[in-house]
C-alpha cells in the first residue's frame, strides 16, 4: 500500500499556511474607494485671443472624494495614499512630452503642445496635501505626481493634519476625505492649431 | 493523494490572494485641447481716402496720407501679411474703375490707369522677409523724390486677383516660403496687445501716396516686383497722360497663415 509521507505534508501545509499569512499581511483596509470613481471629460476650447494669452481655467473640474474604512477586525496600520498619473496614449505613438494629437488644422508652426501645458492644482480645506493650492504640472507620459504620498506613517483623520491618511471618509471628514481638482492650460502662441488629449489617472490605494 | 494536496493548496492561495488583494480605486480625468486657429487683423482707417488734385503743385509733389491705416494683428500661428491692389474691373483687372471723365477726347488722354500707381509706406520694417529674392521685400522705404521713380512703394497688383505674391514681390510682414526658419518667411504668432516699445512687428502704421507728375503719367507706377515701369508713358507711348476724372480702387489687406 502507498502512502503519502507525513512529512511531506507537513511541509505543503506549512507552506500553505505561510503564503496565506503573506497575502493576508498586505490588506490592512476594508474598504478603498473613490466616489464616484465615473471619469470626467473636461473640454478646453481656445477660439479667441484672450484666451489663448490669458490662459483657460476650469475650477472644480472634478471632485476626489475618498472613503477609507477599516476591516472588522481594526487593524492600526490601515492607511491610503493617492497619486495622479499622466497618460497620454503612446501606443498612438505620442512622444512621451506631447499631448495625444486627435486632429490638426492647418499648417501651424510644427510643435504639437507639451504635456507640461496642463497645470493641476489639488485643494481641500484643510489642505491635507503637501502641494495644497499650488499649480503643478507633469513632463512626460506616465509622470506620477503624489497627493498624499505612499507609504507614509498613519496620519489619523479628524485633526485637519497635512497628509493625512487614515481611514474615514469625506461624509463623516469632508474637509480632510474630499480634493477639488483644478486645471489650467495656458498655450501661448507656440503650438499647433488642432485637438489634443491627456488623461489623468487618480489612484487610490491603501499603503501596504 | 500527494497531487489533491497540492491541489488544495495552491486554490487556497489564489483564493487568499484574490481576496485580500491590495485595495485600490481610480478615477480618470480626460482633458480635450481645442486650439483653434485665430488670425485678427484690426484695422484703423477712413472708409475712403480721397485724393484730389486741384492744384498744380499737388501734380508736382503728389498728395500723401500720412498713417491713414493702421494696422494691428494677433495671430496664434505664423503668418503673412500683404496689401493687393484691386478694382471691380470696370476698366480691366489691373485698372482703376473710371466713374467719370471730365470731357476730354484726346486720343493721348489715358482712362486706364494702373492700380499700381498707389504708393505705400509701412513704418516698421518687414523682419520675416529673409527669403525674398526681389529688389524690394517690404514698403518700409521712403518715398523716391518725383525727379526720381522708383517701384519701391509701388502697391502689389497680380492681375486684379488676391492671390498671394511672390518671392519678388512685396510683402508688409513675413514672406513666400515656408522655410520653418525664424526670419526667413513668417512671422511668428503673437499680438499687438502684449507687445512693448514703439516697434512692433504686430503693428504697422501706412502712409498713401499718388505722384501725378506732369504731365500726369505716374512716374511711380511699377509692376508687381518693383522692377518693371508701369507708368502711362512707358505702356501706353509718348504723349500719353492721364484723363481728368473721378476714379476709384480697394486696397484688401490679407493676413493669412504662413505659405
Amino acid at each position: 500500500m502507498h502512502t503519502t509521507p507525513p512529512i511531506k505534508s507537513l511541509f505543503v501545509l506549512v507552506v500553505t499556511l505561510l503564503l496565506f499569512a503573506i497575502a493576508q499581511g498586505q490588506v490592512h483596509c476594508g474598504l478603498v474607494q473613490i466616489e464616484p470613481n465615473s471619469s470626467v471629460n473636461a473640454m478646453m476650447t481656445f477660439d479667441s485671443f484672450s484666451k489663448y494669452t490669458g490662459g483657460y481655467t476650469i475650477n472644480g473640474v472634478a471632485k476626489i472624494r475618498v472613503r477609507v474604512e477599516d476591516k472588522a477586525v481594526i487593524d492600526p496600520l490601515c492607511s491610503w495614499n493617492l497619486t495622479m498619473i499622466v497618460d497620454n496614449n503612446p501606443a498612438a505613438g505620442t512622444p512621451a512630452n506631447e499631448w495625444e494629437e486627435l486632429n490638426l488644422y492647418g499648417i501651424g508652426s510644427g510643435q504639437n503642445p507639451l504635456v507640461d501645458a496642463l497645470e493641476i492644482r489639488i485643494r481641500n480645506s484643510c489642505g491635507t496635501s503637501p502641494m495644497d493650492g499650488i499649480y503643478t504640472s507633469f513632463s512626460n507620459n506616465m509622470d506620477i505626481i503624489d497627493i498624499i504620498a505612499p507609504m507614509l506613517p498613519v496620519t489619523p483623520a479628524g485633526t485637519c493634519a497635512i497628509n493625512t491618511n487614515g481611514p474615514g471618509s469625506y461624509m463623516t471628514n469632508y474637509d480632510e476625505f474630499n480634493f477639488t481638482i483644478d486645471i489650467r492650460v495656458k498655450p501661448g502662441y507656440d503650438f499647433n492649431p488642432g485637438i489634443f488629449q491627456l488623461n489623468v489617472k487618480f489612484k487610490l490605494e491603501e499603503n501596504i | 493523494m500527494k497531487k489533491v494536496g497540492l491541489l488544495t493548496a495552491a486554490m487556497m492561495i489564489a483564493g487568499m490572494t484574490t481576496v485580500n488583494a491590495q485595495l485600490i480605486d481610480e478615477k480618470d480625468v480626460t482633458v480635450t485641447l481645442d486650439l483653434q486657429p485665430v488670425l485678427q487683423l484690426d484695422m484703423s482707417t477712413p472708409d475712403q481716402i480721397e485724393f484730389v488734385f486741384d492744384d498744380i503743385d499737388e501734380y508736382y509733389a503728389g498728395i500723401t496720407h500720412y498713417g491713414a491705416t493702421i494696422l494691428k494683428v494677433s495671430s496664434t500661428v505664423s503668418w503673412d501679411l500683404y496689401a493687393v491692389g484691386r478694382s471691380t474691373g470696370t476698366n480691366g483687372p489691373e485698372f482703376w474703375d473710371q466713374q467719370i471723365d471730365y470731357g476730354n477726347s484726346n486720343p493721348n488722354a489715358q482712362p486706364n490707369l494702373p492700380l499700381s500707381l498707389l504708393e505705400l509706406r509701412q513704418a516698421q520694417a518687414n523682419n520675416g522677409s529673409g527669403a525674398a529674392t526681389g529688389g524690394f521685400a517690404d514698403y518700409s522705404g521712403a518715398f523716391s523724390p518725383s525727379s526720381v521713380p522708383a517701384g519701391g512703394n509701388s502697391l502689389y497688383v497680380n492681375g486684379g486677383t488676391n492671390t498671394a505674391p511672390s518671392a519678388n514681390d512685396k510683402y508688409i510682414a513675413g514672406h513666400a516660403g515656408t522655410s520653418g526658419v525664424a526670419g526667413q518667411d513668417f512671422m511668428e504668432g503673437g499680438s499687438y496687445m502684449n507687445q512693448n516699445g514703439v516697434n512692433s512687428d504686430y503693428y504697422y502704421v501706412i502712409d498713401y501716396r499718388i505722384l501725378p507728375g506732369l504731365p500726369a503719367i505716374f512716374p511711380m507706377a511699377h509692376d508687381a516686383d518693383g522692377a518693371t515701369a508701369e507708368d502711362l508713358v512707358s505702356v501706353n507711348g509718348a504723349g500719353a497722360y492721364a484723363e481728368p476724372g473721378v476714379y476709384t480702387m480697394y486696397v484688401q489687406y490679407i493676413l493669412l497663415e504662413d505659405q
